[in-house]
């Protein structure tokens, strides 16, 4: 406990230096700003920003990172209370009650329990990041090759499961994911895999050229398709603070939603979603007046806004513990440590735990930035949200330019963005989700590096996966969710849970 | 996707010559790739040469209506993958299989694209058991725009500089847009082109070159 504490004062004294609370504002500004803008998500925004950091030292950039994140999150459950459009998956829930408030006149007080709860659920996930921290660290140090291994298996299989849609079709989109990540030199021997004598292509595709072309240009033409027109709200939004029956209201609700959000978002694989969903449900089911729901019910956006706040601070624990990205707005965020020069895993903790600490630290400070930073700035949002789309995606097309440009300076990167940017959209066509394939291609050369690691050591005996305990432990739960989820009576409960 | 503009349904008719061309698109890919299998260094493992006549024999059926696409999603979605794993056995042929008990560098590539080949020819048989949805229709318009600014923008970035490359590139993508109005357009893209060579090269300190480089 002391060391705890002590751990986390060092945090404290790296994360509020004045430069890197500044950083940890901008950012969260920064991604406010983009991430209230209709269509765009997390992910995309992350990767739209992320030149903004490379001239920072590491820890900042980092900061400023987590910041971005934060505050693309939140911009996404502004835009869905404010128009009926869900900035991103992880808000289409806040959409159902929120955007019923905002019509009743009840956008400012929405807004406030939003920030109030997603504020609150980040003080406690801060908490138990930095308790789980030490801990999960140490165990990962038993892990060897076979255990990482299978450990990125059950990761890859829950982000299979908990994705909506087609399980099998999800695994096709992991292992062509992996597939992709294969192309390029050969880590052990240099050999050059797949490239088709492209110079170009051997130093592998660059993950921001695969996220921001199936994210960011994949979007833009999906969003062309609709001209659907936007509801946004008209009035002026007046009184945001919330009356006091309304926060006794929700307390109860962040609470759950909270704690719902903290376990969820430590397993792999969309976390922050399934927890927003998992919390309203449950709200739901617990409240004495479930009618209420769907109708501009506080709880029903204090619980999910809580929730999928929680899920996006825990999900940070098994890539700063374990070195695995658990979806693949971590994995860009891996993506940004390498091109910093930081190897996340269970080094970072020991050798580095002024970036650690600093990190975790930062994130109660981006959480309190975006109380301080949005409510006061709502109006601008409103207006932000009133520019038509034909003026935004030049913009977003434009910045995603300059920025993966600016990644190593070569157009060629910039022309496989495009490529990749028709990929994505002919995946939505078909009803493909994308995001287990960045996942996948994120995991792609650990995987590979580990199993031949693994199968090195065991002298090709390939049953040292089940033989291990552990490995065999974590392969056996894989196997196990494979399993459940493809039985049809659970099959339809997450058929439900996704279309409610 | 629930909202399907009407704009971007089919008719059944219009599906039907949807099944027509792709399935004539699939057998040309596959041509194009088994040509290709014949200009690697090493042969070619017979089977992946059978799977890939095989892969063209699925689209020719298509076309020429021995087998009907229930879920168009599914068949063509299931069927690229499938392409894309013979492509991976294709490319990857060259390379060193295991030496002893080690991987060798076309190991797990070809682990890979087995696993993805026989999952994706899954969902393409379940294309055809299972009714589904349709391919909506593409809206060329936008992919023609955005793909074409953003390929202007790499072409023009290294020689003509920031501020002509990103103008170029703003202008042609807002064309994408159904609702596009020049002038707007005009003044809009100006602004971003002020805004994007202050804050990159100004504002972040990124190396970028503003204008065209004479020598």
């Amino acid at each position: 406990m002391y060391e705890l504490l002590a751990n986390l004062w060092m945090g404290f004294g790296v994360a509020a230096t004045p430069t890197n609370v500044m950083l940890c504002m901008i950012g969260a500004t920064v991604g406010t700003l983009i991430g209230v803008l209709p269509g765009i998500g997390s992910l995309a925004t992350i990767a739209m920003l992320l030149p903004i950091t490379f001239g920072l030292p590491p820890v900042g950039a980092l900061i400023m990172l987590a910041g971005i994140y934060y505050g693309a999150q939140y911009g996404g459950s502004t835009t869905s209370i404010l128009v009926n459009i869900p900035g991103e998956s992880s808000s289409v829930v806040t959409m159902l009650d929120g955007h019923q408030m905002a019509r009743q006149g009840r956008a400012g007080p929405a807004l406030a329990i939003a920030a109030i709860g997603s504020f609150f659920a980040g003080c406690v996930a801060t908490v138990l990041v930095a308790a789980l921290g030490a801990p999960l660290t140490a165990m990962a140090l038993l892990f060897g090759p076979a255990e990482y291994f299978s450990l990125m298996v059950l990761g890859l299989i829950f982000a299979v499961v908990l994705a909506k849609g087609s399980i099998i079709k999800a695994l096709t989109m992991i292992l062509a994911g992996l597939l992709m990540s294969m192309i390029g030199s050969d880590l052990e021997t240099g050999a050059e895999r797949m490239t088709w004598g492209i110079p170009e292509l051997s130093d592998g595709i660059g993950f921001v050229v695969v996220g921001m072309g199936v994210f960011g240009f994949g979007e833009i033409l999906r969003n062309l398709e609709s001209t659907g027109t936007r509801d946004i709200i008209d009035s002026k939004i007046t009184n945001l603070m919330p009356s006091l029956p309304d926060l006794k209201a929700s307390a109860g609700a962040i609470g759950r939603g909270t704690i719902i959000g903290s376990a969820l978002g430590i397993l792999p694989g969309g976390g922050a979603i399934i927890a927003a969903f998992a919390a309203y449900t449950f709200e739901k089911r617990m409240s004495k007046t479930p009618h209420r729901f769907g109708r501009g019910a506080i709880e029903g956006v204090a619980a999910p806004e809580a929730a999928n706040n929680a899920a996006a601070q825990t999900s940070f624990i098994p890539l700063l513990t374990l070195g695995i990205p658990p979806n693949p707005v971590m994995a860009l965020m891996v993506g940004a440590m390498t091109i910093h020069g930081i190897v996340p895993g269970p080094q970072v903790m020991t050798k580095q735990p002024e970036l650690f600490w600093g990190m975790i630290a930062s994130m109660w400070i981006g959480n309190l930035a975006l109380i301080v930073i949005n409510l006061p700035l709502v109006g601008v949002w409103v207006r932000l949200l009133r520019v038509p789309y034909r003026h935004l995606f030049p913009m977003i097309v434009i910045f995603c330019c300059i920025g993966i440009y600016s990644v190593n300076n070569a157009p060629f990167d910039v022309t496989m963005t495009a490529i990749f940017g028709v990929i994505g959209y002919w995946l939505v066509k078909h009803d493909f989700e994308p995001a287990p394939m960045i996942l996948g291609f994120v995991l792609g050369p650990l995987m590979e590096e580990n199993l031949r690691r693994a199968m090195l050591i065991a002298r090709g005996d390939a049953t040292v996966f089940v033989t291990r305990p552990i490995s065999a432990g974590l392969l056996a739960i894989s196997l196990l969710m494979l399993v459940l989820s493809i039985l049809p009576t659970l099959r339809a409960k997450r058929e439900e849970v996704f279309t409610e | 996707m629930s909202d399907v503009s009407d704009s971007l349904s089919r008719t059944p008719d219009e599906q039907k010559s949807y099944d027509y061309y792709a399935g004539i698109g699939l057998a040309v890919a596959g041509a194009i790739l088994l040509t290709t299998s014949f200009m690697v260094r090493n042969p070619v493992p017979l089977t992946v040469r059978g799977a890939i006549v095989l892969f063209m024999a699925g689209g020719l059926a298509v076309t020429f209506g021995f087998l009907r696409v229930k879920n168009q999603q599914d068949y063509y979605g299931g069927m690229a993958l499938v392409l894309l794993s013979l492509i991976a056995f294709v490319a990857s042929n060259d390379l060193p299989g295991m030496r002893g008990f080690a991987f060798g560098p076309g190991t797990a590539p070809r682990l890979f694209a087995f696993t993805l080949g026989a999952l994706s020819l899954i969902v393409a048989v379940m294309g055809l058991i299972t009714p589904g949805p349709y391919v909506t229709k593409y809206k060329i318009r936008g992919v023609i725009f955005i793909t074409g600014s953003i390929l202007t923008f790499a072409a023009t970035i290294r020689s003509l500089g920031l501020v002509i490359a990103s103008f170029a590139t703003i202008i042609i993508c807002a064309a994408a847009a159904e609702d596009i109005r020049w002038k707007e357009t005009l003044f809009w893209a100006a602004l971003l082109t002020a805004f994007c060579s202050f804050l990159f090269p100004y504002g972040l300190n990124l190396p970028f070159q503003l204008w065209p480089r004479f020598y």
